[in-house]
């Protein structure tokens, strides 16, 4: 109690805001809000004023004249007819009338209602507004005398801050990266974009050289394209994929799939892209390091983009997979026996690994059971997408047929969509 | 005795703002009412005796449908004139029995507006009246240079 009591204060509402008060606050807003409500009434009158007087225009042409009895001053009449009916003297303001035909008066007169009928509903606005504003100054008074009272203790946050301090970064700051990365901050944003460009280029060369078969000039750079593409993609995918994994073990996987990479694949594009790749990279985690220091939600974001994750996946079904940490026993055993694969094999297994993460998110004890059964679909759902590849891989095409129902993304035809589908 | 006071200066004080200065705002627009009553017919009158002058028989204007919205009208006849009478009421006239009804009208008006008028100046003579009351109460000093409310 001692210390409660020196935390924090208790003050009475009504001291903060005396009944009194708070009552002739709410008396002053009826007030207004009356007010309000007889200019709305007026505004009402104006409009029905309005929508009669379109009424007699529209019908006044219909007659040649009517009869009616000439207004002489304001206590005098003479008897006489309206004449030329369908030519109307109509006020713009400022003293200046313009002629109009009955239709066009009508136009006009519907555009004043319009306007009229705005007000209105800004008045109404008003009203509501005023009303909300009644009824917490009721309720302000209200609670003021039955004795409510405002308990005000300080936050105190030193020991979140400290707890913190000690366990977040080291964990995710992994020491290697940490001196290029505050280097290359400055300039990742740049390379990221230099990188898109360069994918940029790639799609453009591919569509090229799906329909002009490789008649292009620089044929080198269509023959390998695709491969590169290909590779640049996952390499984006993992990247992407970065922020949301644990970073300690996360990383050194993805080395060994970059070695696995390198050493299967002798694309001399390829250095660069893991270049561009591995700074991207680290800068994500820069980010990431930082986003956690002041995160305490962090797994629950994680689990959302995981989510979100798995859902790009679904669509681009190539890709590196990022695992959540529940995932990382079983998932890790299957990456590593992928490892040993070729680079192509690996490619195949990772959809699976992407199923394992689904199930684990869903229900993580049936995880393992579900492992084995999609493997084989997730197999035929890859190999839709490594038709990309046929160019130089010559892959069999019997699968690629196989493939129909499981596969998202099967027309190597139409590549273009599909890297805007990857892109996104 | 000086709460005694207090409560009797109290009730002129009341008496003064929620009777006789309601009374005197009420006069007043009534009499502004006959004002303008006066100068329509004066209008009309003018209008009339222009009409004669210029011995105009037909007539053409234009007629204020609402909204500032305005046709032509035509007067095929204008030597029989209906004139409003009160309570709704409109009699048809020629030139001169409309001229010499305005001029009987115009007479009941101004006698009305004389009437507003000293009705006013007796209200303003009760409001000077109980305000005095209400210094000698307080016993202040009859002075010259204040004197109390002044409408």
């Amino acid at each position: 109690m001692e210390e409660a009591a020196k935390k924090g204060r208790v003050t009475p509402l009504a001291s903060l805001f005396p009944v009194e008060e708070a009552q002739k606050a709410v008396r002053r807003v009826h007030e207004t809000l009356s007010e309000k409500e007889s200019e709305l009434d007026r505004f009402r009158g104006f409009i029905s004023d309005n929508t009669n007087l379109i009424n007699l225009v529209q019908k006044l042409p219909e007659g040649l004249h009517h009869n009616i009895m000439v207004p002489f001053g304001k206590a005098a009449f003479f008897p006489g007819r309206l004449i030329h009916t369908n030519e109307f003297l109509v006020l713009l303001g400022e003293g200046y009338h313009v002629e109009r035909t009955s239709k066009q008066t009508v136009e006009i007169l519907k555009r004043r209602g319009k306007a009229l009928q705005s007000q209105v509903e800004s008045l109404k606005a008003t009203m509501q507004d005023l009303k909300a504003e009644a009824s917490f100054f009721g309720i302000t008074a209200s609670e003021a005398a039955e004795g409510l009272v405002e308990i005000r203790e300080d936050y105190v946050e030193e020991n979140f801050t400290e707890r913190e301090s000690q366990s977040g970064p080291p964990k995710e700051h992994p020491p290697s990266f940490s001196e290029a990365d505050k280097v290359k901050v400055a300039v990742e944003d740049e390379e990221y974009s230099c990188m898109v460009s360069r994918l940029d280029e790639l799609e453009k060369a591919e569509y090229e050289a799906g329909y002009g078969n490789e008649t292009h000039e620089d044929i080198e750079n269509v023959a390998v394209s695709d491969e590169e593409y290909a590779r640049m993609m996952s390499r984006l995918d993992e990247i992407e994929k970065e922020p949301e994994t644990e970073c300690g073990n996360e990383r050194d996987e993805d080395e060994k799939i970059k070695a696995d990479f390198d050493q299967s694949s002798d694309q001399i594009s390829l250095d660069k892209i893991n270049r561009f790749s591995e700074e991207y990279q680290s800068r994500k985690l820069l980010e990431q390091t930082k986003d956690k220091k002041s995160a305490t939600e962090e797994t629950l974001d994680k689990r959302d983009t995981q989510k979100d994750l798995t859902d790009r996946l679904n669509c681009t079904g190539l890709t590196v997979q990022s695992r959540p940490k529940e995932e990382m026993s079983h998932g890790k055993g299957l990456v590593h026996g992928i490892m040993k694969s070729t680079p192509l094999e690996k490619a195949l297994v990772l959809p699976e690994v992407k199923e394992n993460v689904q199930a684990a998110s869903s229900l993580r004890s049936e995880a393992p059971l579900q492992d084995s059964k999609p493997g084989f679909d997730s197999r035929k759902a890859f190999t839709g997408s490594i038709i990309e590849r046929a160019h130089n891989m010559q892959t069999s095409s019997s699968q690629q047929a196989a493939t129909s129902s499981q596969s998202t993304v099967t027309q190597p035809s139409k590549p273009v969509s599909r890297f805007k589908m990857q892109r996104r | 005795m000086d709460s005694f006071r207090q409560e009797k200066v109290q009730r002129y004080e009341e008496f003064v703002d929620k009777r006789l200065k309601p009374d005197l705002v009420r006069a007043i627009a009534e009499r502004d009412k006959v004002f303008e009553q006066q100068k329509t017919f004066s209008d009309l009158r003018k209008n009339i005796e222009n009409l004669e002058k210029n011995s105009v028989t037909s007539l053409r204007t234009m007629v204020n449908l609402g909204s500032e919205v305005y046709m032509q009208a035509d007067v095929p006849d204008t030597r029989h004139i209906f004139v409003d009478i009160g309570l709704g009421f409109h009699v048809e006239f020629t030139w001169s029995e409309a001229l010499n009804f305005i001029s009987l009208r115009e007479e009941k008006l101004a006698r009305q507006i004389e009437e507003y008028t000293r009705l006013i100046a007796s209200i303003k003579a009760h409001i000077k009246l109980v305000c005095e009351g209400i210094r000698e109460l307080l016993q202040l000093p009859a002075d010259g240079s204040l004197q109390g409310p002044v409408f």
